[in-house]
C-alpha cells in the first residue's frame, strides 16, 4: 500500500486509471495533459501552508502515458487542463471521502480549459475520477483525512 | 498616398464583439479592419448627451454583468485602458404598492434579511439557491458562455453521467421543461419575493413565462448581485476595446457601411461598403451583425443554399417584447415612499416598480405581446448614485425602460413616434407615485427611445430584438441562430458569424466575438496565447 | 502619492489636444491625454441629437483646412479611416422673392462663378474671379501662415502683402486696416453679392464693423469657398482618426476627468490634480482648454505674475462667433424659389438663408452683437445630399449656424423657451425662402443654443472660436501678447488650444505650432517631414 503523493502511489492510480479504461465500450483517442495544483491550506499535513505540489499527468488515448512532479510550471509542456485547489481537499477525495464532482460544482476546485471535451467524454472522466479517488489502497503516513477540526 | 485595402481579418461591427475578436486577431499578429456603419464604434455600447450637456446617458446597454468572469476583460487589459467599474452595493430592488420594498444587496445576508421580512422560508431557499449556484456558476457559466457551444443533448448526458441531478436542488435536467414562473412556484410561496425573481429573470431576457427557460434561472441567480457600472458611461469600453485593437495595429473605421461580402470561389475574400470602397481579406471576413444583414443582404444569393436563405428569412427568431426607455436629467435622486419601510431603497441603482406578483408580469406580457402599451410600471435606473460623473455637480440622470411591443397593434412600429412622449410622461408618472419628490421642477428635460428607435439606431438589433435572436431552449447553444451556423462558421469558406446572433446571446458577454476567436483560431492554427492554461 | 507619472500630459481632447498628443508621443514621449467629456473631439462633435439615425454636426462643419493640416498626412489619417468629399457646389444664397440665386463652386469649375454672379453685375463677377485665380496657389502660404507660431514682426505687413499681391487691381495696404463691410462694398456693387459675402465674412467670426479685419475679403474668404470639405460620416470622424492615431502611436486617452489644478513646483509644471489623483508630468503639460480656464482656474493667482493673472482674467469670449446650431430631420431637402433659375441651389453645401438684403445680415450681427435675438436667418447644411449614410435611407439631416447672443445675455429658462420658439420662427421664415420647408417635411427638430455648447465644451459664452478675433487678441497678440509664444510663463506649460494663435476653427494649428515650441524647448524632431516650410 503506498504512500499518498509518492511515485509508487501514482503508479497505482496510473495503473488504476488504466484497468479501468481497457473496460470502457470506447475510449477517446485524443492526447491531453492535466497539471493538478495541490494547494497547502494550512490543514493537509503533505503540503506546507502557501506552498504548491503540482503533478503533470499525461493521458493518451485514454490511458495514461506517465505522470510527473515538477517545483514549478514548465512552459514547454503545453497543458489541455489545470485543476487547483486545497490540499484538504484533494486528501478527501483520494481518501474516497469527498466527491471530485462535488468539488467541482462547489467551486472548491477550480478546473480550467477547454470543458467540452470533459463534458462529450464524461464516461471517461467518470473513470478517471473513479480510479483517483477509489481507485488505490492508500496508506496516510502523517495522518489521515479527515483531519482534527476538518469537517 | 493610396489606401491601404488589404488586410488579414474584416470584421463588420464594431460593437464590444467585433472589437474584441478583432483586439485579439490584432495581438496575434494579424492585420485586422473592423468596419462600423455608424459615426460611433461601440454599437450597444452607445452614451449620449441626448438630453443635456452634461448629462451622460447610456442610451442602450446600462448593465454589465460578467466583468468579473469575460476573459478578454484580462486579455485585453479593459482596466488599464481606463474602464472604470462600480458594483454597486446596493443593486437592485422592488417596491410595491403597498409601500414595502425588497433590496437585493451585494452583502448576501441583507439580501437574505431583506427577504425574510416576506418569507423566512424563501430567503431560506433563496440562500439555499444562491449558494448552490454560486458554487457552480463560474464552473458553468465558463463552461458553457465562453467555449463554442455543445448541444443540450450532449450537456444533458454529460449532466446526468456526472449524477449532477442528485448533487443539485436546483441543477435538474427537469429545468428543461419549465418555465421560470414553474420554477419558482414549485421552490419559493411569496408573491413579491416570487415577483422580483421572475423580473429579475425578464430584465435578463429571460421572459418568466417561456417554457424552458427555467434552465437558465439559477445561473442568473448566481449573477443576480454582480451587476456593474461602467464609470462614466457604457462607450468607455467601447473605446478601451479600440484602444487595444488600435495600440496592436488593428484599425476601426467608423462610417465605413458594409454593403456586400466579396465570395469568390465559395470563399469570402472581402467586403463593398456604401462609400464605394473594396477591401480584401486575406484570411477571413466576420460579422457581428444580423444574420439576416449578413446572409440576405451582404451574400449574393447564389453564394448559399437556397434552403438557408429560406431558413433565415423564417426560422431566426426575434424577441416578442422590446424596451422602450426615457432618459431623464434631474436635479436630484429619487426619494421613494417606501424607504419608510427599507431606507436602502433609496441607494439602489435600479428599483422595480410596482410588480407585486408574477400574475401582473404575466398579463402584461400577454398585452405587449398583442402589440398593447400596459400601464407602465418601468424599472428606473440612477446611475448617478453611483458613477460620480455622468451628470453635472448636483444633478442625476435617470433611466427608465418599461417592457413593450416593437410594433403597436395600431399603427405598427412608425406609430412609435407618436407616442413616445405620451408613453414618456405616463412612464415618468408611474416613476413619481413611488417617488413623488420628482417633481416638474426637479426634471430638467427628458428624451425617449422607443423599441422602433433601437432598431433604427441599431438596425442589427432587428425589431428592436435588444438580444439579437429570441431567448428561447429551442434558440440556444449550437442551435442560435440556426444549427448550421450554431459554430460560429457559415457555408461560405473564411465567413465567421461573432456577434449576438450566435451563442451565448446579447447583453455585454463579451462570449460571441470570444467563441468566435476560438473557432477561428482551429481553422487559421493560430495560436491561443490567450488561453494558456 | 500620484496615481501614475507621464512626460507629457494634455489637458483637453480636442482636436488639437489629440494632435499635440500624437506628435509628442511620436517622439518618444509618454503621452496622457485627460478629458473631462466622455467623448473626445471637443467642438468636432457630430451626434444622433434629435432622432436616431440623423446624425448632426453640432459645431465644426465644413472643413476648409484639409489639404493642409500637416497631421493628416504625418499621421495617415486616411488609413485611419478619415474621409471627405468636395461637393461641387460650395456656397449660395437663396432669396425669398425668388430671384436668383448666387452659388460660387467648386475649385475646379470656378468659372461657373462668374455667371451666377453676373446675374447681378457683370463687373462683380469680374472682380469675384479675378480675386479668386489668384488665391488658387495661397496654400503654401496659408500653411506656413498658420503652421508656424505667430510672428510679431511680420504682424504689420499684412497691407502690403496685400498690395503686393493686389496691387494691380487698385488694392492699396491701407484696404487691411478697414471693416469687411467697407472693403465689400468697395469691390462689390450688386446687394445680392454684398449679402453672401457679409455673411461669409461673418462665419470668420469678424463683425462686419470691425476695423483691420478688411483683409480677409480677398484672402481667407475666397481661398476657402471652392475648398470646403465635408467629412463623410460626419465631422467627429476626424476626431475619430486622430484618436485612432493617437492609440496607434501609444498615447493614453483618459476620459470622464476634469482637471482640477495644476501642480506648479519650483515654477515648473509638475503634475495635475484629478479625481483619480495627481497624474506627474516629468516634462511638459500642454493645455487645449482655454487660456483663461488655464490659468485662473487650474494654476492660479499664486503661481502667476499678477500681469498675466490679470491678462487671463480679462481674455474676452463673444460676442462674434456665439454660435446657436438648429438639427432638423426633415423627408425632404429644401426646394428653394430661386431654383428655377439655377436648380444648383438646391444642391449647395452651405446655402445662406434669411437674407434679402446686405442690411438683413448688417442688422442681425449688430443685434446679436447687442443681446438681442436676430430676425431669424442662417447658414445651412444638408450633408445627407452627399452623404446618405447620415441619415435613415430616403431622409435627411440638415444644421445651420446661427450668430447669437453670449450665453450670458439671458437665463436657463429664456434660453429653454429661446430653443422652442425661436426654431419656430426660423422654420417660418426658411419657409419664405424654400416653401417645402414647413412642419409637414420636419420630422422633428431642435435648436442647440449657446448655454448648451458652452456647458458641453466649455466654449465660454459659446464662443465656438474660444476667444474674440479682434485685434488684441489675434495673431501674436492671441490669447495676449506675453504668451503668444505657446508657452504660458511657467516651466513646462504650454497652450495647444484655439486661445492660441491662430484662433478658433478647424486648422489643428495651435496643436501643431505648440508641439513646435515644445520640441524646440526639449531638442525634439520637427514635426513634418524635413524641408517642410512649415
Amino acid at each position: 500500500m503506498p504512500d499518498v503523493y509518492t511515485p509508487e502511489w501514482y503508479e497505482a492510480v496510473k495503473s488504476a486509471i488504466n484497468d479501468r479504461v481497457a473496460t470502457l465500450a470506447s475510449v477517446p483517442v485524443d492526447e491531453f495533459t492535466i497539471a493538478v495544483e495541490i494547494v497547502g491550506d494550512g490543514r493537509t499535513p503533505y503540503v506546507a501552508e502557501g506552498d504548491v505540489r503540482r503533478f503533470l499527468i499525461r493521458l493518451e488515448g485514454g490511458t495514461c502515458a506517465w505522470y510527473r512532479e515538477l517545483d514549478a510550471d514548465d512552459p514547454s509542456v503545453k497543458l489541455d487542463y489545470r485543476f487547483t485547489g486545497p490540499g484538504s481537499d484533494f486528501d478527501a477525495i483520494a481518501a474516497g471521502l469527498a466527491d471530485p464532482i462535488d468539488a467541482a460544482l462547489s467551486g472548491t476546485i477550480r478546473v480550467k480549459g477547454d470543458m467540452r471535451f470533459l463534458m462529450r467524454q464524461a464516461e471517461m472522466v467518470q473513470v478517471l475520477l473513479e480510479a483517483y479517488s477509489q481507485g488505490v489502497e492508500t496508506t496516510w503516513p502523517k495522518g489521515r483525512p479527515p483531519y482534527d477540526g476538518v469537517s | 498616398m493610396t489606401l491601404k485595402d488589404t488586410y488579414d481579418a474584416i470584421i463588420i461591427g464594431a460593437g464590444h464583439n467585433g472589437l474584441t475578436l478583432g483586439a485579439y486577431l490584432a495581438r496575434s499578429g494579424l492585420e485586422v479592419l473592423v468596419l462600423e456603419r455608424r459615426h460611433e464604434e461601440g454599437g450597444g455600447l452607445c452614451s449620449e448627451e441626448v438630453t443635456q450637456p452634461g448629462f451622460v446617458h447610456n442610451i442602450h446597454a446600462n448593465y454589465h454583468t460578467f466583468v468579473d468572469m469575460a476573459p478578454p476583460v484580462a486579455d485585453l487589459d479593459v482596466r488599464g485602458h481606463g474602464v472604470e467599474y462600480v458594483r454597486p452595493e446596493v443593486q437592485m430592488a422592488s417596491i410595491y404598492d403597498d409601500g414595502t420594498a425588497l433590496t437585493i444587496h451585494t452583502d448576501m445576508d441583507k439580501t437574505l434579511a431583506s427577504m425574510a421580512r416576506f418569507s423566512e422560508k424563501d430567503a431560506a431557499t433563496f440562500q439555499r439557491l444562491y449558494g448552490e449556484a454560486h458554487g457552480f456558476v463560474d464552473l458553468l457559466l465558463g463552461t458553457l458562455m465562453y467555449q463554442p457551444p455543445l448541444s443540450v443533448k450532449e450537456l444533458t448526458k454529460a449532466l446526468a453521467t456526472f449524477g449532477v441531478e442528485d448533487r443539485s436542488e436546483f441543477l435538474s435536467v427537469k429545468l428543461r421543461r419549465e418555465t421560470i414562473n414553474q420554477f419558482l412556484n414549485r421552490h419559493f410561496e411569496n408573491d413579491k419575493i416570487k415577483a422580483h425573481l421572475a423580473f429579475h429573470g425578464a430584465v435578463c431576457s429571460y421572459t418568466n413565462d417561456v417554457a424552458g427557460l427555467a434552465i437558465g434561472y439559477p445561473l442568473l441567480v448566481g449573477k443576480i448581485d454582480n451587476w456593474h457600472l461602467c464609470v462614466g458611461g457604457s462607450h468607455r469600453l467601447a473605446h478601451a476595446l479600440w484602444r487595444d485593437l488600435a495600440q496592436h495595429g488593428g484599425v476601426m473605421w467608423s462610417d465605413a457601411d458594409v454593403t456586400d461580402i466579396i465570395v469568390e470561389g465559395g470563399r469570402a475574400v472581402g467586403v463593398k461598403t456604401a462609400g464605394g470602397l473594396e477591401l480584401h481579406a486575406r484570411k477571413l471576413v466576420a460579422s457581428t451583425v444580423s444574420v439576416e444583414q449578413t446572409l440576405l443582404e451582404f451574400v449574393n444569393p447564389k453564394e448559399i443554399p437556397d434552403e438557408l436563405s429560406q431558413r433565415v428569412k423564417s426560422e431566426v427568431v426575434h424577441k416578442d417584447w422590446s424596451l422602450f426607455s426615457v432618459h431623464m436629467a434631474m436635479r436630484t435622486f429619487p426619494e421613494y415612499k417606501a424607504a419608510e419601510f427599507d431606507p436602502d431603497v433609496n441607494r439602489a441603482w435600479v428599483v422595480n416598480l410596482g410588480i407585486d406578483s408574477i400574475e401582473r408580469l404575466n398579463a402584461d406580457w400577454k398585452s405587449i405581446r398583442a402589440g398593447n402599451l400596459v400601464d407602465p410600471q418601468p424599472n428606473a435606473a440612477v446611475n448617478s448614485l453611483y458613477d460620480p460623473v455622468d451628470a453635472p455637480e448636483g444633478c442625476t440622470t435617470g433611466l427608465l425602460r418599461q417592457f413593450a411591443p416593437f410594433a403597436l397593434a395600431d399603427g405598427g412600429e412608425g406609430a412609435w413616434d407618436d407616442m413616445g412622449r405620451w408613453y414618456g410622461q405616463k412612464c415618468i408618472d408611474a416613476w413619481r407615485r413611488y417617488a413623488p419628490n420628482l417633481t416638474d421642477d426637479e426634471i430638467i428635460d427628458w428624451s425617449v427611445f422607443t423599441p422602433h428607435d433601437i432598431a433604427r439606431k441599431l438596425p442589427n438589433m432587428v425589431r428592436g430584438d435588444w438580444m439579437m435572436g429570441e431567448i428561447s431552449l429551442a434558440n440556444m447553444l449550437d442551435q442560435r441562430p440556426l444549427p448550421e451556423l450554431g459554430q460560429y462558421r457559415t457555408p461560405i469558406d473564411g465567413l465567421y458569424m461573432a456577434g449576438s446572433t450566435q451563442h451565448p446571446h446579447g447583453f455585454i458577454t463579451f462570449g460571441p466575438g470570444y467563441n468566435a476567436l476560438q473557432v477561428i483560431a482551429d481553422d487559421l492554427g493560430i495560436e491561443k496565447w490567450w488561453s494558456r492554461i | 502619492m500620484a496615481v501614475a507619472t507621464y512626460d507629457a500630459i494634455v489637458v483637453g481632447a480636442g482636436h488639437n489636444g489629440l494632435e499635440t498628443a500624437a506628435y509628442l508621443q511620436r517622439a518618444g514621449l509618454s503621452t496622457l491625454v485627460i478629458e473631462r467629456r466622455h467623448e473626445e473631439g471637443g467642438g468636432v462633435n457630430t451626434e444622433e441629437a434629435v432622432l436616431p439615425g440623423f446624425r448632426h454636426n453640432m459645431h465644426a462643419s465644413y472643413m476648409e483646412f484639409f489639404d493642409i493640416i500637416p497631421m493628416i498626412p504625418d499621421f495617415d489619417l486616411e488609413d485611419c479611416g478619415l474621409r471627405s468629399l468636395t461637393p461641387e457646389n460650395q456656397c449660395g444664397i437663396a432669396f425669398s422673392d425668388g430671384r436668383p440665386p448666387i452659388v460660387l463652386h467648386r475649385n475646379d469649375r470656378y468659372e461657373l462663378d462668374h455667371a451666377s454672379i453676373a446675374q447681378y453685375s457683370k463687373a462683380d463677377a469680374d472682380t469675384w474671379i479675378e480675386i479668386k485665380k489668384r488665391t488658387f496657389d495661397f496654400g503654401d502660404m496659408i500653411a506656413i501662415g498658420i503652421y508656424n507660431p505667430p510672428n510679431p514682426a511680420t504682424q504689420g505687413m499684412q497691407g502690403q502683402l496685400l498690395e503686393g499681391m493686389f496691387g494691380d487691381m487698385g488694392v492699396r495696404a491701407h484696404y487691411s486696416t478697414k471693416t469687411p463691410k467697407t472693403v465689400i462694398d468697395e469691390l462689390y456693387e450688386s446687394a445680392e453679392m454684398r449679402t453672401l459675402l457679409y455673411r461669409t465674412s461673418v462665419e470668420f467670426g469678424v463683425p462686419l464693423d470691425q476695423t483691420g479685419s478688411g483683409g480677409h475679403i480677398f484672402t481667407s474668404i475666397p481661398w476657402q469657398v471652392g475648398r470646403w470639405r465635408m467629412a463623410l460620416g460626419g465631422t467627429h470622424t476626424l476626431a475619430k482618426a486622430m484618436m485612432q492615431a493617437c492609440y496607434r502611436e501609444g498615447v493614453e486617452l483618459l476620459e470622464n476627468t476634469m482637471v482640477d489644478k495644476i501642480i506648479v513646483e519650483d515654477g515648473r509644471a509638475a503634475g495635475v490634480v484629478t479625481r483619480h489623483g495627481e497624474f506627474r508630468a516629468n516634462k511638459v503639460i500642454a493645455c487645449n482648454a482655454d487660456v483663461r480656464q488655464v490659468l485662473v482656474d487650474m494654476v492660479g493667482p499664486d503661481n502667476l505674475d499678477p500681469l498675466i493673472y490679470k491678462r487671463a482674467k480679462d481674455f474676452r469670449y463673444g460676442p462674434s462667433g456665439v454660435l446657436a446650431t438648429p438639427a432638423l430631420c426633415i423627408y425632404d431637402p429644401p426646394a428653394y424659389k430661386s431654383a428655377r433659375w439655377d436648380p444648383d441651389i438646391d444642391k449647395c453645401f452651405y446655402t445662406v438663408v434669411g437674407y434679402d438684403q446686405p442690411e438683413d445680415v448688417a442688422r442681425y450681427v449688430r443685434d446679436a452683437h447687442a443681446g438681442h435675438l436676430p430676425e431669424p436667418a442662417a447658414g445651412t447644411w444638408v450633408n445627407t445630399l452627399w452623404d446618405p449614410s447620415q441619415a435613415p435611407p430616403g431622409r435627411h439631416a440638415a444644421t445651420g449656424w446661427f450668430f447669437f447672443p453670449m450665453a450670458s445675455y439671458f437665463t436657463a429658462e429664456e434660453w429653454a423657451a429661446i430653443r422652442v420658439e425661436y426654431m419656430e420662427e426660423f422654420l417660418l421664415r426658411w419657409g419664405d425662402f424654400a416653401p417645402n420647408m414647413n412642419h409637414d417635411n420636419v420630422i422633428a427638430m431642435k435648436l442647440y443654443t449657446p448655454d448648451l455648447m458652452e456647458r458641453k465644451n466649455l466654449m465660454w459664452e459659446g464662443d465656438c472660436l474660444l476667444g474674440e478675433m479682434a485685434v488684441d487678441q489675434t495673431g501674436a497678440n492671441r490669447p495676449f501678447p506675453e504668451v503668444a509664444d505657446y508657452r504660458l510663463t511657467i516651466d513646462g506649460l504650454y497652450n495647444c488650444g484655439p486661445s492660441g494663435y491662430p484662433g478658433g476653427g478647424v486648422h489643428a494649428a495651435p496643436g501643431y505650432n505648440a508641439y513646435k515650441v515644445i520640441a524646440q524647448d526639449l531638442g525634439l524632431p520637427a514635426p513634418g517631414p524635413e524641408g517642410r516650410a512649415y
